[in-house]
This record gives C-alpha cells, structure tokens and sequence, in this order.
C-alpha cells in the first residue's frame, strides 16, 4: 500500500481547506401512514442538517438512539436520498453524479460498521473480502499485485499474513473490526463513515481499534465522520462534534468548545450523564 | 460488623462443549454485606455473567453445572436447596435484571399481569393488594401515568420504560439482593443515568444488597461501593471502589484503566492491552493474565497466583504482591 496508495486528493495541498464533504440542509422524511382523507403523515428523521468535514478532519455526531445519525450516515453514504437538501463530496453534488462518476464516489466513500459479526460475510475468506473491492474497482494489475496490497493491508491493520486464508468467525470481535477497517481501505478511500466501530468492543480492544484508527488517519490523511453516543470515545478521538436531537443539530462546535461550554441543555444533560471516574450519584 | 448476606465460597461453574470443558467461573469466593453494592467488572468472556447465573442457579443444563463451592445466602448454602426450595427463593430473595428489556417481558401479556404475577407466584400479595402494590411500583420506577402502564404491553413501551418495568417486577417481593446485569448497556447515555440514579436510590430505601455485572469503569465509580475485577474465570482484583480506581493493583486493572479513552488523553496513543481474553476451554497455565501482562516475571509463566489480601478490605490475585497471609490456598496450576 505504501507504494500503490495515492490518496484521493484530485489536486495539490491548496485543496486540504476546503471540506471534503459538505451536508447542506439536508432533510430525509419517512412517509407513516396516510390519513382517512389520503393526506400522508411524515416522520422527519434528519431535518435541515448542516456540516462540512476538512481534510484529514474527524467530525464526531452524537446524540441518543433516534435522533437521526443513523439515517444521516446512510445519506451520506449515497445510500439513501435525502428529501430535500444537497450533499456534496469534494465540492461535487451527489445529485449531479452518474454512472461511473458514482462508481467513483462509492470508491472514495467507504464505512465501518458497529457489528464486526453482522458486517463480514462469513462465506469470504480474509482474501477475498479484501481483493473483492479491489476487483471491482480495477485496482491492481492482477491477482498478484491485489495479494501484494491486501498483504499490505493486513500489515497496516496489524494481522499476520496467515489471516489471508481465513474466514471471519475464526477472529475475535477485535480481529474483526481489523479486517472490516483494512477492507474499508482496500479500495484506497478518501472518507470513512465510522458508524460507533468500538460500541460492541470490550475496552482493551477498543483502545487498540483507536490507536489504528488514529495511525491510519495520519499515515492516509483520511477525512473520518464518526457516529457515536459514547462522549467519551468522541472527545479523545474527533476534533469537532455535532450534537444531534430529535433530527436537528442543536450545536456544533471544536471538542473542547462543545466539552466546556455547552450551549444547549440538550448538550448538557448528555454531558452530565456520562459515568466518568471519580464521580458520584451518590 | 454484620454478618454476610451473600457469601460465595470457590465456586466453580464448567460446561462440557465440543471444544472440551469449559471452566467458565473457575474459584470465585466474594461476601457481600446487606445494603452493599458490589460491582464484577470484566471482559466479555471473563465469567461474570455465569456468576450471577450461579447464584441464582440457572446455568443452562445439562451442559452447564456447579462443580465445586458454597453459595451462602442468610448463612444457608443454595446448592443444597431443592428446586422448589430454590423456587421460593428466586424472584422473592434474590431477583435478577438482565441486560436485554425487550426479551425480558412477555409480550403477550399486559404489564400489569405480570406485575402481578411475580406478586402471585409467591403469595406475598394478593389479589387488590397486588394491584396496588403494582401501581405503587410502577409510581416508584418513575412511570408517569402507571394506570396506563398497567395496561400497556411489552412493545408500547421504550427501553428504558421497559428496564423500569424489569425493575418494578424485580422489587415486587421486596428483595434482599438484587442481581443486575449489565442493566444498562443498552440504554442511551441519558436513559443509563436514570436508570442508574433509581436503582441506587431504591437501594438506599429498601435496604437491599446489589450485584452489579458490568463491563463499564464508569458505571462502576458511580454507584459501587465495592469491586471485583474477574478475568479467566477468576477474580484477580477486589477492592473498595475509590481505592481500585485510584489505585489499581493488578497489571489487568491498571491497564483496564489506561486504556480508556479521556480527552485528557487526546493526541496521545491509548495503552493497550495486547491480545485477547482466552478461551475458557483453553485457560493458560501459571498466571493466566501473563501472557498479556507488561510486568511479567519467570513465575508468572509456571504458577498461578494466590489471592493475597492487601490490607482490610483489599485482596490481589498477582505475584507481585506476595504475603504471608495467602486468603485462599494454593490453587493448583492447570
């Protein structure tokens, strides 16, 4: 990889202030049910969502189950239209992609899952599931140069080379989120959705997960969105956070500035209830 | 000092599977006083979960059983019971909340019926009083309009008014210890301290002990007033809450802690702990932490370590902390 990785970049560094990604008002209803008089009733998941993501940036979202981060991340994704509203990935409109310029966008966008047992397919062997991405998207000049890189791979992610002829459940939930992490940048991304990539971790695995996901960051320069409720993961690791309820961002903001000065009651009240050492309901 | 409510003695809990004998709870000896909050803390696959389960006498059958130890409730040894025996005492004596509200309850039957069938099941309660008693419960878990609640089923309730519900059936009969496992873990953050601040003020008014399963430090700070880390089926850390966290004896501990992620730890790498818990059919021998242990020493490779009590209330399970005064005897190593 070190070799064969060339970053996404189109252009020179001038590009690294402008957002790789851009979320411009971005609404996504969900029709209920429809009335006696056939008037539909709608639920809003996401409603007049703004961010923008730099460069090499992490933007942690935050908030409780339901509050629309899943939904947000498919959007994001292209996986999902949003209602109303725009996406763009590099100052390009999601909208405004077609055919094999979409192919290319589902090369740069790549995403980490919370459940390493659900998101590997059990029928792949470490091998495939890593060249599988390369194949489709024609990277490598064969099956040996896509071995090359997936060995490659497996380095970066801290996993033997044995690992290759292996099928997932022979890995631990640690091991897992490796080989889900090195698939993710099989195809040489510029932006990873980590959707909560430690919440079904035990604690010493999840330090290790972080460490990569942060050694990654830097050797790649990847722009990271990262879902999460866990405050705590988000404060060590993103450098700014949004905070999502009911659908909204309520506030946003650098970690610290969030951290310390909450504006939002929202914001506070999920800050207060996190169980941090050393303090006490009692 | 009072005398114990719960007193667990060497307790061994294995299960024969495909891969060989599992010895999933493999010595475990803690006392819990009345009114006391301990917490296990550990990995998944550490045997925490099957200690609760031990206690209550539910390790799944036939492939899992109780090889060896004594469970002293009140000062009488559970396994000796019957099951009728143990029957009366299971939702009456000890009660139990798990992680998972939804699978928890019933979903055919209302929540008031099975309010009150814990009630009828031991004929604390009946019939008017059990109904009001089921009101007055639900009033206590902090349900707004228990009426209603009443009559509601499993899925018309979130899972934090469902955890609530648990826990009304749990303190039904008025409990002496209440297990609760992982009770929060899936509940949203805000949702967690809720339910956390109620079961520790229900404590507080009932007298009731806890055991309190969790994987999360920080739940653990908040609401125990004592721990004991498990790791390969042992405990090999107990300790008064503030004094673990402040002070962690045991290599596992202190890297459990460090690993944490903090903003104070921002732009600095996580410690971690190399390597995974091992399979319970595959204990290693010696220590069984010494594979993944920073401060390994020869020993640690040949001989499991004894319990060494550190003061009053404190108990080590480490070579580096020898003593003359070894709590338990010398396990054999496997």
């Amino acid at each position: 990889m070190t070799s064969g990785y060339k970053g996404m970049s189109p252009s020179g560094p001038t590009d690294f202030d402008k957002p790789v990604l851009e979320v411009r008002g971005v609404t996504k209803q969900f029709p209920i049910r429809t009335g006696i008089l056939g008037r539909k009733q709608f639920h809003t998941a996401v409603d007049h969502v703004d961010l923008s993501i730099k460069q090499g940036k992490t933007l942690a979202v935050v908030g409780e189950s339901g509050s629309g981060k899943t939904t947000l991340g498919l959007m994001v994704l292209d996986l999902l239209k949003p209602t109303s509203g725009e996406i763009l990935y590099r100052g390009q409109p999601f909208s405004s992609r077609s055919g094999s310029n979409k192919r290319a966008l589902r090369r740069e966008m790549q995403v980490v899952f919370q459940d390493p047992y659900a998101s590997l397919n059990a029928r792949l062997t470490v091998r495939e599931a890593l060249t599988e991405g390369m194949v489709i998207h024609q990277i490598g000049t064969g099956p040996q140069d896509r071995e090359r890189r997936a060995l490659e791979l497996l380095d970066h992610v801290s996993l033997p080379a044995e690992t290759l002829d292996r099928y997932p459940h022979e890995f631990s939930g640690g091991q897992r989120q490796r080989i889900a992490i090195a698939r993710a940048l099989s195809v040489e991304p510029g932006f990873i959705l980590l959707d909560e990539p430690t919440s079904a971790l035990d604690v010493s695995v999840q330090s290790q997960v972080l460490n990569l996901l942060i050694k990654l960051q830097r050797e790649f320069n990847l722009t990271y969105l990262f879902i999460s409720h866990n405050l705590e993961v988000v404060s060590y690791l993103a450098d700014d956070v949004a905070v999502m309820e009911k659908g909204r961002i309520v506030e946003q903001g650098p970690v610290d500035d969030i951290f310390d000065r909450p504006a939002e009651a929202y914001t506070r009240r999920l800050l207060a209830a996190i169980p941090r050492i050393g303090t006490s309901i009692r | 000092m009072n005398p114990p409510l719960l007193e667990v003695n060497s307790l061994r809990t294995y299960f024969n599977t495909p891969a060989g004998l599992s010895r999933a709870v493999d010595g475990v000896s803690f006392a819990l006083l009345p009114g006391e909050t301990m917490a296990i803390v550990g990995e998944s696959g550490s045997g925490k979960s099957i200690t609760a389960l031990s206690i209550m006498q539910l390790v799944p059958e036939p492939a899992g059983f109780i090889e060896s130890g004594t469970i002293q409730f009140n000062g009488k040894d559970l396994l000796d019971l019957t099951w009728e025996q143990m029957r009366s005492i299971r939702g009456r004596q000890i009660s139990m909340i798990f992680q998972e509200p939804m699978t928890s309850l019933n979903p055919v039957f209302t929540i008031g019926f099975q309010i009150r069938e814990a009630m009828l099941t031991h004929g604390k309660y009946r019939g008017d009083a059990a109904t009001a008693r089921a009101h007055s419960l639900l009033e206590r878990v902090g349900m707004n309009s228990p009426d209603k609640v009443l009559r509601q089923y499993p899925h018309e309730l979130s899972g934090g008014m469902r955890q609530r519900v648990m826990i009304a059936i749990a303190l039904a009969n008025e409990p002496q210890l209440l297990l609760a496992d992982e009770p929060t873990t899936a509940l949203d953050v805000t949702i967690q301290a809720q339910i956390l601040t109620l079961l520790r003020d229900l404590q507080r008014d009932t007298g009731m002990s806890m055991l309190l399963i969790t994987h999360d430090l920080g739940i653990v700070s908040q609401v125990a007033d004592k721990v004991a880390v498990m790791y390969a089926g042992q405990i090999v850390e107990q300790a008064p809450t503030r004094d673990l966290l402040s002070n962690p004896h045991h290599p596992y501990t202190q890297g459990l802690i460090a690993s944490l992620p903090s903003r104070s730890r921002r732009g600095n790498a996580l410690f971690t702990l190399e390597g995974v818990v091992p399979p319970p059919t595959r204990w290693p021998g010696g220590c069984r932490f010494h594979d993944r242990c920073s401060k390994r020493m020869e020993i640690c490779n040949t001989q499991m370590p004894s319990t060494t009590s550190q003061g009053e209330y404190r108990s080590v399970r480490c070579h580096l902390y020898p003593s003359a005064e070894a709590v338990t005897s010398q396990e054999p190593t496997r």
